[in-house]
């Protein structure tokens, strides 16, 4: 009885190591890596948009932005188009399901209630970090990584006296 | 007898007029001379600026641009943007004054391309740019220092900017 669950466990151990090799090995070996790196940059780039705009009460935006949310998402559907059936359909539905999700907070948006965009919003977040982790972590964009602004708030300063 | 050529007039002092028109025909040169000299000038300080959206991201490629003062500038923006069909523009505004200028675009209405009108905190603006498209706007290098650029589409100016900066 132990060996058969020593056995079984051995097995379920060596399964999830093939398949998280072979998810590495995968991930290694993808065809346009800079393209998924910008489909998912663009991606997080839409979602901290959505983020500022909920900061600032901007609810009517909203909208908008899952608009540019769901078209951005075709840089990404270009980026795997010469992956391999399988992965492709892996993508494609986490994909679909983080579409749905920016589709909920445009909708939730329209109640104008704070408390429930920040919670789709959060949704958003967790949907799309699950879409980074089938790619390797060198092309993974995760939604609040993109960088602050290049320059501070009003940049510019006075003009020089010369 | 003089000769036939030797006329009086033309051994006496000559008329007013002709003294005028002898004048007129030595500054002639000189006149050409000093035009093509400032329209030298002018050509120098003519400046092309080319400058981008980087793809479908909020931002700028390059975000650093720079021109001499008082240059008469040609810039010329392109936006690269593939997917997301959302306008993009280029405004110059007066130093300190972007993020009170991205904020008054947002009260600017889209068909005024998400321009404050009348703001004279905006030195310079192109139209409002579809993807794939390029704009262009001419203006007169302001004073030296550096100067904000932003893209007023709203909720852009918070990422989407660079600076000019103008040299003496």
């Amino acid at each position: 009885m132990s060996a058969t669950v020593n056995r079984s466990l051995a097995l379920i151990a060596g399964a999830t190591a093939g398949l998280f090799l072979a998810a590495a090995g995968h991930a290694a070996e993808l065809k346009s890596p800079e393209m998924v790196k910008t489909g998912l940059r663009i991606l997080a780039s839409v979602y901290a948009d959505m983020d500022r705009k909920l900061a600032a009460d901007q609810f009517d935006r909203l909208p908008h932005e899952n608009q540019e949310f769901q078209e951005g998402s075709g840089a990404l559907r270009d980026a795997i188009a010469n992956e391999p059936a399988g992965f492709k359909a892996q993508v494609q539905s986490s994909l679909a399901s983080t579409l749905t999700a920016a589709n909920q907070v445009a909708e939730v948006s329209k109640s104008h209630d704070k408390a429930k965009v920040q919670s789709a919003l959060s949704a958003l977040a967790v949907s799309m970090r699950s879409l980074n982790a089938l790619f390797p972590e060198s092309v993974r964009v995760e939604p609040g990584s993109v960088e602050a602004p290049h320059h501070p708030p009003g940049a510019g300063g006075p003009p020089k006296t010369s | 007898m003089p000769p036939p050529s030797c006329t009086p007039s033309s051994t006496t002092a000559p008329s007013p007029l002709r003294r005028r028109l002898t004048f007129a025909a030595l500054l002639l040169p000189t006149a050409l001379l000093g035009d093509l000299a400032s329209a030298s000038t002018a050509q120098s300080k003519r400046v092309q600026l080319t400058i981008a959206s980087d793809g479908d991201l909020l931002a700028f490629k390059p975000d650093h641009l720079t021109c001499v003062t008082k240059a008469l500038v040609h810039l010329t923006f392109y936006h690269t943007g593939k997917y997301i069909s959302q306008q993009h523009n280029w405004v110059l505004t007066m130093p300190g004054a972007a993020d009170a200028v991205a904020q008054a675009a947002m009260t600017a209405d889209e068909k005024n391309g998400w321009r404050p009108q009348s703001d004279r905190r905006v030195l310079a603006a192109t139209p409002p740019c579809d993807k794939g498209q390029h704009v262009s706007v001419d203006f007169i290098a302001p004073a030296p220092g550096d100067y904000p650029f932003i893209c007023t589409t709203p909720g852009h100016g918070a990422v989407m900017r660079g600076i000019l900066h103008v040299t003496p």
